[in-house]
């Protein structure tokens, strides 16, 4: 027996939490967060959110459209975004550069409810989908999922884990949803309640915590 | 970027229709509907935290195959809770009834943990001969909290992050300063620990 010392300070990104063995789920992991996130030897990072995608042909569009009107405010939108982009960008780099996780970028606007449009939601559907089927592989292990607060887009997938692949109740599903988003539930639980995506799982890599 | 991007998208589809053709297609979510546990949630690896169990949560416990159940409430928990540990061969540590200045059964409900109530229940979560291991007290939010906290401090985390996650299981009235208190001046060093018996996650 002998008396602990403690390890130096560890910050774990906003809204960290184990999910189940080998999947974290966190919002975006900020250079304060690297320490943290190297040592729980990650092989997989699933992101599931707006950034780093290209949408300079949309931006140019939407330009011109709001040139004259708010120009002001154009411009305080831009800087924002470019400086998330940057964000994104350095992030990217800290995977490719100093680790060896494979790193996922699936993208899903945010909730706009309930003014989603179909194309939008097809394009949610799509990412959830594969999101889920790299979760139904254990080879992938373990995995952080991250979106941007760790609150909706994360929620619903994690929401979609419990039903789909554990077969939880959806009162305890929504309970943990609310959790997360602390007050601020606001959409898409219809989403775990009715939607059945196309998912395949081997057997032989299917990880333990799936019930199908 | 953008042809990252693009190499990343390919590599997705890749795996998915891989498994296409290898994998078995799932129709429909697990017929039987397990019900976790009021405030349930997993901590590390084969350790959870949760409020009292109640009788509809039996299958959703039976799947983590539990071990210990560490019960951190000044009560005794529900007979049909009692039963089925004994049922399912779970061994139950009551270290939330005992008190070295009052001893038992004379502690309020409502009164915070004390130090070493604190340190035998983190004595109990750094062995992994307990494991898998619940931790529980009656909602699982001030206790469990309190405990998990100063668990956290002892992985090195950073006390804002404590508190965040601390939080989150406390409900709409929110946390309790006093416990916040209790968790940043625990002596994490008056904790003894076997280091042969540490669970991997903690090494």
């Amino acid at each position: 027996m002998r008396i602990y010392n403690p390890k130096p300070q560890y910050v774990p990104p906003l809204n960290f939490s184990l999910v189940e063995d080998g999947i974290y789920r966190s919002g975006f992991p900020m250079p304060i967060n690297y320490t943290y996130l190297k040592q729980l030897g990650l092989k997989t990072i699933i992101y599931v959110g707006d950034l780093g995608h290209d949408r300079k042909k949309e931006k140019k569009e939407k330009d011109k459209k709001d040139k004259d009107k708010k120009e002001k405010k154009e411009k305080k939108d831009k800087k924002d975004k470019q400086s998330t982009e940057e964000i994104m960008q350095k992030y990217r780099e800290w995977i490719d550069t100093s680790t060896n996780i494979t790193f996922h970028n699936l993208l899903m606007e945010s909730s706009q409810e309930p003014f989603n449009s179909p194309e939008i939601l097809k394009q949610a559907q799509e990412s959830l989908s594969k999101a889920l089927q790299l979760v139904l592989d254990k080879r992938n292990f373990p995995i952080l999922i991250h979106s941007n607060k760790g609150k909706h887009r994360i929620g619903l997938l994690v929401g979609l884990m419990r039903k789909l692949l554990q077969g939880w109740c959806l009162s305890g599903i929504f309970e943990e949803y609310e959790k997360f988003a602390m007050g601020k539930s606001e959409f898409d639980l219809e989403l775990i309640e009715c939607w059945q995506p196309e998912l395949w799982v081997e057997d032989e890599w299917k990880p333990d915590f799936v019930r199908v | 970027m953008e042809t990252s991007n693009v190499a990343i998208q390919q590599q997705v589809a890749d795996n998915t229709s891989q498994d296409v053709s290898k994998g078995r297609k799932i129709v429909r979510p697990p017929t039987l509907r397990i019900i976790p546990p009021l405030n349930f949630c997993p901590v590390e690896r084969q350790l959870y935290r949760s409020g009292q169990p109640s009788i509809i949560n039996q299958s959703f416990l039976q799947q983590l195959n539990l071990k210990v159940i560490l019960w951190l409430a000044s009560e005794e928990p529900l007979d049909d809770f009692l039963e089925f540990c004994n049922d399912s061969n779970i061994k139950i540590e009551f270290v939330g009834l005992i008190d070295e200045t009052y001893g038992h059964g004379q502690m309020n409900p409502w009164d915070s943990l004390n130090e070493g109530t604190i340190k035998k229940a983190l004595e109990l979560i750094v062995n992994k001969d307990n494991y898998p291991l619940l931790v529980c007290c009656g909602m699982g939010r001030h206790r469990t909290g309190t405990v998990i906290g100063c668990l956290r401090r002892l992985q090195g985390w950073n006390l804002a992050s404590v508190s965040e996650e601390y939080r989150r299981f406390t409900g709409a009235r929110g946390g309790r300063i006093l416990v916040e208190l209790l968790i940043e001046s625990f002596d994490i060093n008056s904790v003894s620990i076997d280091p042969e018996r540490l669970p991997e996650w903690l090494k």
